[in-house]
């Protein structure tokens, strides 16, 4: 049964001006996976809250981090269709606000009081979450956003990354890259291996190898070139996948085409 | 090439600072003449504010409190031999000048941390500012025995030598601080095995950096006449000290300073000498030497007067003020230089990614599948480089152009994946796809790209005030503890 209702996901994703694409239906699906990361960002960011409100700098920044991994694994999807959420709660490099903002008073040296800029973020989190019922996920943006987390991925984090204060670059970069085999997986991969065994195989070996190449025990481990070439090249394959499903070749900048 | 390109928006990195440009501006250079009216003139068109960021944190392949300079506003000047004669670089220099720039050619802690030849050697010039803890005593410096690079070489003392600039190295053999090796191609080699660990170069591949490393060249001095000797731009102090330079010493009538610093010949004699700095060391030219501080084989001096001091005191020289004074002037009237910086922009970026990109069309045409590596590797990078020059919505503090930021931004990346196309069609040995590929890489690179970044350029980071503005947010988030804090980071 399932065979057969993929195969018919294929057929319509295959066929030119089909309407209503199926790959509507597998966004969907993603949509409660996206709830759910946002959820974990969102439950962080309370917990962060908490603990700042007891003195607890340990608990907060454990907090920080649990926020966090929900968070990168999203990213699939903030950049592309809430960029001034985005921008609210991931500015970099920023010491005022959002996540890098708090990062700074809880693991720098400044010692500020992160309460006000943890207040922010807890709204505008739970004002992402809310959105994310609602919000059109339309599948060229999801594809996009795949390949543009993959592309950023690929850059180099040999001197300490995003997350430097807190030392969990390479946590995001897992999340990140988690992130993106999720969102492959439950929205194109199917219609792909309907259309294409041989392209799908090769997409999923390259999302398999891009979460080996962060799939190390420090940063330094990482090897950057090799992770450069390999999210290169899921992102060519993704350019190539993009029209056997009725998706143009994905923007690697939001609004950029 | 002006950078090995690697950092990103994420880079630690120090600036050539106001200050320190100040200094060399004021030191090397005299207003009205060659690189001084430049200078200053780049001088008055920066903001105010030094900028530094130590690699911080223990998470990166390098130590912590690490410098690599590779966010200079301003970069080192590249003359290669080639240009200067008008000629189109060749193949082979192109390749060494890619392979030089490419962490891919040393071993596995250097090719991790992003590191290259031209980290140290930034467009041929010596970075002044490098210091990795550890291996450096001071910037400028790195041990290239110690243990980081490649832990066989360590020879268990800490002995950092002054990073050499590689301007006219061609006219300096021998080679190494005390001169120990005799050809270049050898010393070469003994960097990317001995120093760095790196994999056995090809002979082809040693050949191309030797011949690479052999065009940089001096930079033109408009002092500096023939046979070395100043000309008639030179003021009355820098004429008593070229006289006090050529004058015997005092107390040991067969020695003077041309004696070794010989004007006719690059202000070097090949040879290794004495002068009470601890050993036998080979003569340093004198060459464009004011942009070659700190001095001395182990960098101990940041200045001509502490050098001129040292002689004095070593040899009993009985130097007065005015003499000490005309003597400094000398050296930097023959250490000057005509442009001997270029500000960082998207023109001089491209001018290396025209270079290169020539390269790897001759690299496909010839089906040499290093080459073509080497090339889209180092293309990759620079190009990557340049994407986080143009910020995305993240960086709050610039403000203005982001739809044409994207714009460019997407260019761009439209470009890096083209070269991974054809760095594809390569290693599946489809070369007819690979140049298919290289011709929509070109056209997106230089019909498409390359016109949205200089629209876009006054919008990104190569514009100094949004650089300054970028960079005092990052000053202030990057503050670390001065204990490091271990109780809820994530193990890396």
């Amino acid at each position: 049964m399932k065979a057969i209702f993929l195969g018919i996901i294929a057929v319509l994703a295959l066929a030119p001006n089909a309407g209503a694409s199926p790959l509507t239906a597998t966004a969907e699906s993603y949509r409660h996976h996206l709830g759910d990361d946002i959820g974990q960002a969102l439950a962080g960011a309370r917990m962060l809250r908490e603990r700042l409100a007891a003195n607890d700098l340990d608990g907060a920044r454990r907090a920080w981090i649990a926020a966090r991994a929900g968070w990168e694994r999203s990213e699939v999807f903030t950049s592309g269709f809430v960029p001034e959420l985005d921008e609210q709660i991931d500015a970099w490099p920023n010491a005022s606000h959002g996540f890098h903002g708090i990062e700074a008073s809880l693991f720098g040296a400044s010692g500020t009081d992160a309460g006000a800029e943890t207040e922010a973020l807890v709204a505008h989190l739970a004002d992402l979450h809310a959105q994310i019922a609602r919000i059109e996920l339309a599948p060229q943006r999801l594809l996009n956003g795949i390949a543009r987390l993959a592309f950023e991925v690929g850059g180099n984090k040999a001197d300490g990354g995003e997350s430097r204060l807190s030392g969990t670059s390479l946590d995001d970069m897992r999340s990140n890259a988690d992130g993106i085999a999720l969102a492959w997986r439950v929205i194109f991969a199917d219609a792909v291996e309907a259309g294409d065994p041989k392209l799908a195989a090769a997409v999923r070996a390259a999302v398999a190898r891009l979460q080996d190449d962060v799939k190390v025990a420090r940063l330094r481990d990482v090897d950057g070139e090799k992770l450069r070439a390999d999210t290169e090249e899921l992102v060519a394959l993704l350019e190539m996948a993009a029209p056997k499903i009725g998706l143009s070749k994905p923007a690697l900048e939001e609004g950029a085409r | 090439m002006h950078g090995p390109g690697r950092r990103l928006g994420l880079c630690n990195c120090v600036h050539e600072t106001m200050t320190d440009y100040a200094k060399r501006a004021t030191a090397g250079f005299r207003p009205c003449i060659g690189g001084a009216a430049t200078a200053l003139a780049l001088l008055l068109a920066l903001p105010h504010g030094a900028t530094s960021f130590p690699i911080d944190g223990d998470q990166g392949v390098l130590p912590a409190g690490s410098e690599l300079n590779e966010d200079a506003v301003y970069v080192p000047h590249e003359l290669l031999h080639s240009e200067y004669r008008g000629d189109r670089t060749s193949y082979v220099v192109a390749l060494g000048n890619v392979a030089f720039n490419s962490p891919s050619i040393l071993g596995d802690v250097a090719r991790r941390a992003g590191i290259s030849c031209g980290t140290c050697h930034i467009g041929g010039a010596a970075n002044a500012k490098l210091f990795v803890p550890g291996l450096s005593t001071r910037p400028g410096t790195f041990d290239t025995s110690g243990p980081l690079f490649n832990p066989k070489g360590d020879n268990h003392v800490f002995d950092p030598v002054r990073i050499p600039s590689l301007r006219g190295v061609r006219y300096l053999a021998p080679y190494g601080h005390d001169g120990r090796i005799a050809s270049l191609r050898e010393f070469v080699r003994n960097v990317i095995v001995g120093e760095f660990a790196g994999p056995e170069p090809s002979p082809a591949l040693l050949d191309a950096v030797t011949a690479y490393v052999q065009e940089i060249d001096f930079l033109p001095n408009p002092r500096l006449g023939a046979r070395g000797r100043l000309n008639e731009r030179a003021s009355e102090s820098e004429r008593r000290g070229e006289a006090l330079f050529a004058k015997p010493f005092p107390h040991d009538p067969d020695l003077s300073c041309a004696g070794c610093h010989q004007p006719s010949g690059a202000f070097v004699d090949h040879r290794q000498h004495d002068v009470g700095s601890g050993g036998l060391y080979k003569t340093p030219t004198l060459l464009n030497a004011d942009f070659n501080a700190p001095y001395f084989h182990d960098g101990r001096y940041d200045s001509f007067e502490q050098v001129v001091d040292h002689f004095d005191r070593t040899y009993e020289l009985g130097l007065s003020p005015q003499d000490r004074a005309d003597l400094v002037a000398y050296l930097r009237a023959i250490g000057d230089a005509r442009q001997p910086y270029d500000a960082d922009s998207v023109v001089t970026r491209f001018k290396d990614i025209e270079n290169f990109s020539l390269l790897l069309a001759q690299a496909i045409e010839a089906h040499d599948r290093d080459a073509i590596d080497l090339a889209v590797d180092t293309l990759g990078n620079e190009l990557r480089d340049i994407i986080e020059r143009f910020p995305d919505h993240r960086d709050t503090a610039v403000t203005d152009g982001l739809a044409e930021r994207r714009m460019a931004r997407a260019a761009v990346k439209d470009v890096v994946i083209s070269l991974r196309r054809i760095a594809l069609a390569a290693s599946a040995a489809d070369f007819a796809a690979a140049a298919a590929e290289y011709k929509t890489y070109y056209g997106l690179t230089f019909d498409k790209a390359q016109p949205l970044l200089r629209g876009t350029e006054r919008w990104s980071l190569f514009n100094a005030p949004l650089r300054e503005a970028h960079d005092a947010e990052r000053r202030k988030m990057m503050r670390v503890p001065a204990q490091p804090q271990k109780s809820a980071g994530a193990p890396q």
